[in-house]
């Protein structure tokens, strides 16, 4: 079938503009959040994800990289109608499998309007489903649900470290402007357990996942093409998370991040403090698009390299949120050595994320 | 009876040929008489001369005293509904009609009463040897039974004037002496005048007298 | 000598030479025949094309549709399907034609919700808008024809007028997938309150579950569905669209093929003819040495090299009338039936091969018999003159007739065939086969009984005929098969029309209708229509209630009718087809049902049947049968005082009003106009307005008819002219002895006359005869099992008289005519042609 972008626009993720829309609460410093209420959905907000990537094995020992991200969006049209159909609330999600052997993703993705109980993202807790896609928080443990036509994910991410509230208590600034910021939390070192299905058959398996619950309604400033991030389960227990936003020129509009070791000490990082190097750069056959695989990373006072698992990762999620995107399974190396396993994403290398 | 004085007829075209240059011919009643000559002199057009089919250049043809000249088409076609009679080469009966219709069609055309004109056609056909066959159609007849009836039908309306063009032309020699006989014995059993117009000399033997058209003019025989 | 099949080729080929005038005529007959089978074909197929397009456009790659009444049905079974776990998608669309501000065709929109859309029909995917432009309840997306024909394009604004209101939307964007459909798709919660269908949707197209069986699932799905609502295969809602015009367009192209049928009857005449004319070159022919085998293939070949011509030439003139009637009347043909479709005309060498090869057909099928005589004849016998009846005699018995006339009354009795009256078709064409094998007998023995004829012309002619008559036959042939057509079609038109003017008279008792334009999008509230009642000159007011419900996915949607009606009155207000049905106490409500309904679906008198009204089976006895020239589709009317109770709803779509005495209608239609909002957007007409316009369109639909039959008329006369002149070409010699026997000019003409006048008279006289008997066909299998109504008989007898009257003195005027030609001075030497 043809790809066509659905609403015209663009990721979700990027859709807020400078002063696009009025309608949406702005993200500003100041307040605090409160769980379990800020899992649930925040459906003012203009756009909001809840974001899982890990790295598991599968029981001959097989490494998978493993993404199941929930989307909702909220269109601000027909919100005054009656209509049960009224697209107040729209939700994506996309599940992908990053598989060596394999050598680019698999991949699938869904798109709906809440309505009917069909579709939605439930404000009490984390719970978005798109009919039986679901991911739902159950205690204390991450339940994703993720049937598709080529395989199938049932994991139960447990979460065994505490919050990490990113930026200013959970306000992530992400532009020169106050109000290009994000309310942003992350959940690093999930413990992975569950089902794997590629081709029919079943693989049990285990392993570490990260977890981003992010809502905003303007996270991008007016100049920004789109942005490289990563996150990252340290291999002694910590936790890396570094981003930029990048100008058209390729350079930082901003920057910002964080760093938890595993003794649970946390920095936070000003844009100053990171610093992305791009490296090498691979080519879609597919897009033609360019996505530097590699990077060096500054964040603090330490170095690190970003090396993936497969150059292939490219997510094509036009038929959904409308985007072409690099979302992949990455290695974290320092000093010499694989000290982390994580995801790397590179948003803005095609067209310019219109947004 | 019959009088062509001086009679002309020329054909239009490149050669503008003269078929006929003063042709004079006197018929009386009872007169039986043979016209020779060589293809295209001119023997079929004579006919249709004095038939009022067609209409000389020069001179005249009167028939029983009428001058056809003074006449127009339908006059003259009523001319010879009732006072001619003809017998062509090939046998022209009308194929849907029986043999008593054929005979009687020109009884019809003058309008002779139903029970006269069947007397008379069957006389006539008793007359030539047919009485027999007065219900039959024409295909069931032969060739000298079609003539037979031709000649019959010629005849039967007591026309003055009797024209006969090569009526033996399709026939065998046998079936031709005997129409032939035929034909001479019924113009002169009814007083008519005959004309035949023949390449046979065989034929010709049957009329009274022999003329020959050579050049456009009409001589006796040997004269 | 040997004679050689090329020697044979050439006598023949000098022999078409000489008839060249004739086989043109043939030629030409054939072509028409093609051209209009082919038109009428070629124009059907683009519009059946477009349609099949639409379907497919609209329902995708569904698997499965679920469909039901026209003004939709609960959400909530959309919700209840998009959950089931053997639906990969579920895909809701609110389906609505609305009126178009300025136009007078309505536009289909379509209310998507174009996520799942994307998933089964991407035909409809809008592109081109804004961010969110294609979930704002407050724009469109215009498919290409839609933007051409509406002239409007990104940025404009498309006013639309569902029901009494009017909702301005913003053109955001194009569908570039729908083709040339004409249509256009915005989403489905601005299209439900746009249209006033909130908690409604007009269909579900469903993709099962890979691995899932999707006849079981349909099954399974059939089930739960609440009444009124069905599911099918998406190509049932195409067969069902395309069955209301079927068999409007199997009549045209039936029409066409008669035109074929004739021009294969003027192979027939002119190959019999000159086989005639030529025994005896046919029979030197069988002298020198050919077959008897390779004579009939010869004549054979003559009829296929006519056919073949007339073939080509009809490709090309049908393929251009193909592309004028659309572009000058439409792809419905004046029908009605594809409004909103533009077709292209396409052609496929299928389509023209199949009517290649029926030209051919036709003309080598024309060309049978005389070949076969051509073969048969015994060399010697057609050497000679005067034989030329005896190859026809052969003709003359009638038994075969008779028995194809008998097989043609028993096919009459036959059920439709696929919803086709094909028996209907086959008994017209048995009567006709048969009556023209009849034609010599009937000839013979009508000619038998004619008196003798006082005058010798005449007498001459009588004559002629009587020993003839196959000649006369086979002159007739095609004038028999032409006149009797016409003949039919004028007592069918006739019939339908006055039986149609009879019951607008009784079904238009009121002064002023008023309807609410496209009504699916709107009706009038109970308030709107205590209005109206009080509406100054108004002495009466009675409203009513239509609605539309599927019965069968395979079929159109059953129109249902609510208006007062109460058991006692029905007979008086409603045109019954036969008196209503003694009814029991108790039972349930009456139901009162047209034809169709009776032939589509069972629903016979005193039969207790359910309707599926506001979602429940509602169970009614069926009362009585009515007429109704309006809804082939089915139809039924129930007292609306049971509807409201059973439904709840007391809105209304229309309104009939009685005028007080004195009052002025156009006063009453300005009033009722001003009296509600939207008011002026209110259908109001007067009755005798509403009857005119029926009528007028009642005549639209069958210009088209009398134009084929036209040219088949023409085509007969034709062929007679051609074969007369023949005939007496043939009979100049004949012509030449009887000017020597003393028949004059006038006398010959006369005779010929008499000839001309006594074949047209027996061949009109049998054309009357079989053109009354085929139109009962018409009228009571044809029309009835096509569109399900019934007519009165109504025989336009001065029109008949007329038309017989032309037709004979044309065919006189022919013979004299032609005899005329050939009776130049040259007659006279015609005696001598012979040797």
């Amino acid at each position: 079938m043809r790809r066509r972008a659905f609403l015209a626009v663009p990721l979700a993720l990027a859709a807020a503009r400078a002063g696009a829309d009025g309608g949406y609460p702005q993200v500003l410093p100041g307040a605090t959040l409160a769980f379990p209420r800020d899992h649930g959905s925040h459906p003012a907000y203009r756009t909001e994800w809840w974001y899982v990537t890990g790295r598991v094995h599968a029981a001959g020992g097989r490494e998978l990289g493993v993404q199941v991200t929930f989307f909702r969006n909220r269109p601000n049209v027909a919100e005054d109608s009656p209509s049960a159909f009224a697209p107040r609330q729209l939700v994506f999600a996309h599940a992908a499998i990053a598989d060596p052997v394999l050598g680019r993703l698999r991949h699938d993705q869904r798109a709906s309007r809440a309505m009917f109980g069909l579709a939605g993202a439930r404000e009490e807790t984390t719970h978005a489903w798109i009919g039986d896609w679901s991911f739902a928080l159950e205690g204390a443990t991450y339940r994703a649900r993720v049937p598709t036509r080529g395989f199938a994910l049932d994991l139960a991410f447990e979460a065994v470290q505490p919050l990490l509230l990113q930026g200013v208590a959970g306000y992530s600034r992400k532009g020169p402007l106050p109000r290009q910021a994000s309310w942003y939390y992350s959940r690093p070192q999930l413990a992975v357990r569950g089902s794997v299905d590629v081709d029919g058959r079943r693989s049990t398996v285990e392993g570490r996942a990260w977890l981003d619950h992010e809502w905003s309604s303007e996270v991008m400033a007016a100049d920004a093409v789109g942005w490289d991030w990563i996150g990252v389960n340290l291999d002694d227990g910590g936790a890396l998370m570094a981003f930029r936003m990048r100008d058209r020129a390729g350079g930082a509009l901003w920057a910002g991040g964080a760093q938890r070791a595993a003794d649970g000490t946390t920095r936070i990082f000003d844009p100053a403090d990171v610093l992305f190097v791009p490296g090498r750069r691979w080519t879609s056959p597919r897009t033609g698009y360019a996505y530097p695989v590699e990077f060096g990373v500054r964040a603090g006072d330490a170095e690190y390299e970003v090396r993936p698992l497969m150059d292939d990762q490219e997510l094509d999620s036009s038929a959904s949120t409308g985007t072409v995107y690099w979302e992949g399974a990455v290695r974290l190396r320092g000093g010499g050595r694989t000290i982390g396993h994580g995801y790397l994403e590179l948003t803005g290398y095609g067209s310019t994320l219109r947004i | 009876m019959l009088a062509v004085r001086a009679l002309a007829k020329r054909y239009a075209g490149p050669a503008n040929r003269a078929v006929l240059e003063g042709v004079d011919l006197d018929l009386a009643s009872g007169e039986y008489v043979a016209i020779m000559g060589e293809s295209g002199a001119g023997k079929s057009t004579l006919l249709n001369l004095i038939a009022g089919l067609d209409r000389p250049d020069a001179g005249s043809v009167a028939v029983g005293g009428t001058d056809l000249a003074a006449l127009d088409d339908d006059a003259l076609t009523l001319l010879r509904r009732e006072r001619m009679g003809f017998v062509f080469q090939a046998f022209h009966v009308l194929p849907y009609l029986t043999v008593a219709q054929n005979v009687g069609l020109p009884l019809r055309l003058l309008r002779v009463g139903d029970r006269d004109a069947g007397a008379r056609v069957q006389a006539m056909l008793d007359a030539v040897g047919l009485g027999e066959r007065a219900g039959a159609m024409p295909r069931e007849l032969s060739g000298g039974e079609v003539q037979r009836v031709a000649i019959a039908r010629a005849l039967v309306h007591r026309p003055m004037l009797v024209l006969a063009d090569e009526p033996t032309g399709n026939l065998d020699p046998d079936s031709a002496a005997a129409v032939l006989a035929l034909l001479r014995d019924q113009v002169k059993a009814r007083a008519a005048a005959g004309i035949l117009v023949t390449h046979s000399l065989a034929a010709a033997g049957t009329a009274d007298r022999i003329l020959v058209l050579s050049r456009g003019g009409l001589r006796e025989r040997g004269a | 000598m040997t004679a050689t099949a090329s020697d044979a080729v050439a006598v023949l080929r000098g022999a078409l030479a000489q008839n060249r005038a004739r086989a043109l005529v043939a030629v030409l007959a054939i072509a028409l025949g093609v051209a209009l089978g082919l038109a009428v074909q070629l124009i059907n197929q683009s519009a059946v094309n477009e349609l099949a397009q639409g379907v497919r456009t609209i329902a995708g790659d569904a698997d499965l549709s679920v469909r039901g009444p026209r003004g939709g049905f609960d959400e909530q079974v959309f919700a209840a399907l998009a959950r089931d776990p053997e639906v990969a998608v579920a895909s809701p669309v609110v389906e609505a034609d609305v009126r178009v501000a300025g136009r007078a065709d309505p536009l289909r929109v379509l209310g998507i919700d174009l996520f799942r859309a994307a998933a089964i029909q991407p035909g409809l995917f809008p592109e081109g808008g804004e961010r969110y432009d294609a979930l704002r309840p407050d724009t469109i997306f215009l498919s290409n024809a839609a933007r051409a024909w509406l002239g409007l394009d990104r940025g404009g604004t498309l006013v639309l007028q569902p029901g009494l209101r009017e909702v301005p939307l913003r053109v955001a964007g194009t569908v570039p997938g729908a083709g040339g459909q004409r249509l256009a798709v915005m989403d489905i919660a601005g299209a439900q309150v746009a249209f006033d269908r909130l908690g409604r949707v007009s269909r579900v197209d469903l993709r099962v579950a890979p691995g899932a069986d999707v006849g079981r699932v349909r099954q399974r799905i059939a089930a739960t569905l609440p009444p009124g609502v069905d599911v099918d295969r998406p190509q049932a809602s195409l067969r069902a669209t395309e069955s209301v015009s079927r068999s409007y367009r199997v009549n045209l192209f039936v029409l066409a093929l008669v035109a074929l049928f004739t021009g294969g009857l003027l192979v027939f005449t002119t190959q019999a003819l000159s086989v005639v004319r030529r025994r005896p070159q046919l029979a030197l022919l069988r002298v020198l040495g050919v077959t008897r085998g390779r004579l009939a293939a010869l004549v054979a070949l003559e009829g296929a090299l006519i056919g073949a011509a007339g073939g080509v030439l009809g490709l090309a003139a049908g393929y251009a009338i193909a592309r004028v009637a659309v572009g000058v009347v439409g792809a419905d043909l004046g029908s009605g039936f594809f409004r909103g479709v533009e077709p292209a005309i396409a052609v496929d060498p299928a389509t023209l091969a199949v009517f290649l090869a029926l030209a051919v057909a036709a003309a080598v099928a024309g060309s049978v018999a005389p070949a076969r005589e051509a073969a048969r004849a015994a060399p010697a016998a057609a050497l000679r003159a005067g034989d030329e009846e005896s190859a026809l005699a052969r003709l003359r018995a009638p038994w075969r007739g008779l028995a194809v006339i008998a097989a043609g009354a028993l096919l009459a009795w036959l059920p439709p065939v696929g919803g086709l009256p094909l028996a209907g078709y086959g008994a017209i064409a048995a009567l006709l086969v048969g009556t023209l094998l009849l034609m010599p007998w009937l000839s013979v023995a009508l000619l038998a009984r004619l008196p003798p004829p006082r005058s010798a012309p005449a007498a001459l002619a009588l004559a002629q005929l009587r020993g003839a008559p196959g000649q006369v036959t086979v002159s007739l042939a095609a004038i028999v098969a032409s006149v009797s057509l016409m003949v039919s079609m004028a007592i069918m038109v006739t019939s339908f029309r006055t039986s149609l003017d009879a019951w607008l008279g009784r079904v238009l008792p009121a002064d002023v209708y008023l309807r609410v334009p496209l009504a699916d999008t709107g009706a009038l509230s109970e308030a709107e229509q205590g209005r109206l009642a009080a509406l100054p000159g108004v002495a009466r007011a009675e409203f009513l209630r239509e609605e539309q419900l599927l019965l069968d996915p395979a079929r159109p949607r059953v129109v249902v009718i609510a208006r007062p009606l109460p058991d006692g009155e029905a007979e008086a207000k409603l045109p019954l087809v036969a008196p209503a049905a003694a009814r029991a106490t108790r039972a349930p409500p009456s139901l009162w049902v047209n034809e169709a309904m009776v032939d589509l679906y069972g629903f016979v008198p005193g039969r207790t049947v359910t309707l599926p009204l506001a979602g429940r089976e509602a169970a009614f006895v069926v009362a009585g049968v009515w007429r109704d020239y309006g809804r082939p589709q089915g139809a039924v009317q129930l007292d609306r005082g049971v509807y409201v109770a059973l439904t709840g709803d007391r809105s209304v779509t229309n309104a009939a009003l009685w005028l007080a005495p004195g009052a002025d209608a156009d006063a009453v239609r300005a009033a009722a106009r001003a009296a509600l909002p939207g008011g002026e957007r209110l259908d109001v007409a007067r009755s005798g307005e509403i009857r005119r316009l029926s009528l007028a369109a009642f005549d639209r639909t069958f210009a088209i008819t009398y134009a084929l039959e036209f040219a088949s008329m023409a085509i007969g006369l034709v062929g007679l002219s051609s074969a007369f002149g023949a005939l007496v070409l043939a009979r100049r010699r004949e012509f030449g002895v009887l000017r020597h026997l003393g028949m004059t000019r006038a006398q010959v003409a006369r005779m010929l006359a008499t000839e001309g006048v006594t074949t047209a008279a027996i061949g009109v006289g049998a054309g009357l005869a079989l053109g009354a008997a085929i139109s009962v066909i018409l009228i009571h299998v044809v029309n009835r099992q096509s569109f399900h109504w019934g007519m009165d008989v109504a025989v336009p007898w001065l029109q008949l008289a007329a038309f017989a009257a032309v037709v004979v003195a044309l065919a006189t005027l022919t013979a004299v005519a032609s005899g005329r030609q050939a009776m130049g001075a040259d007659v006279v030497r015609a005696v001598k042609e012979d040797w």
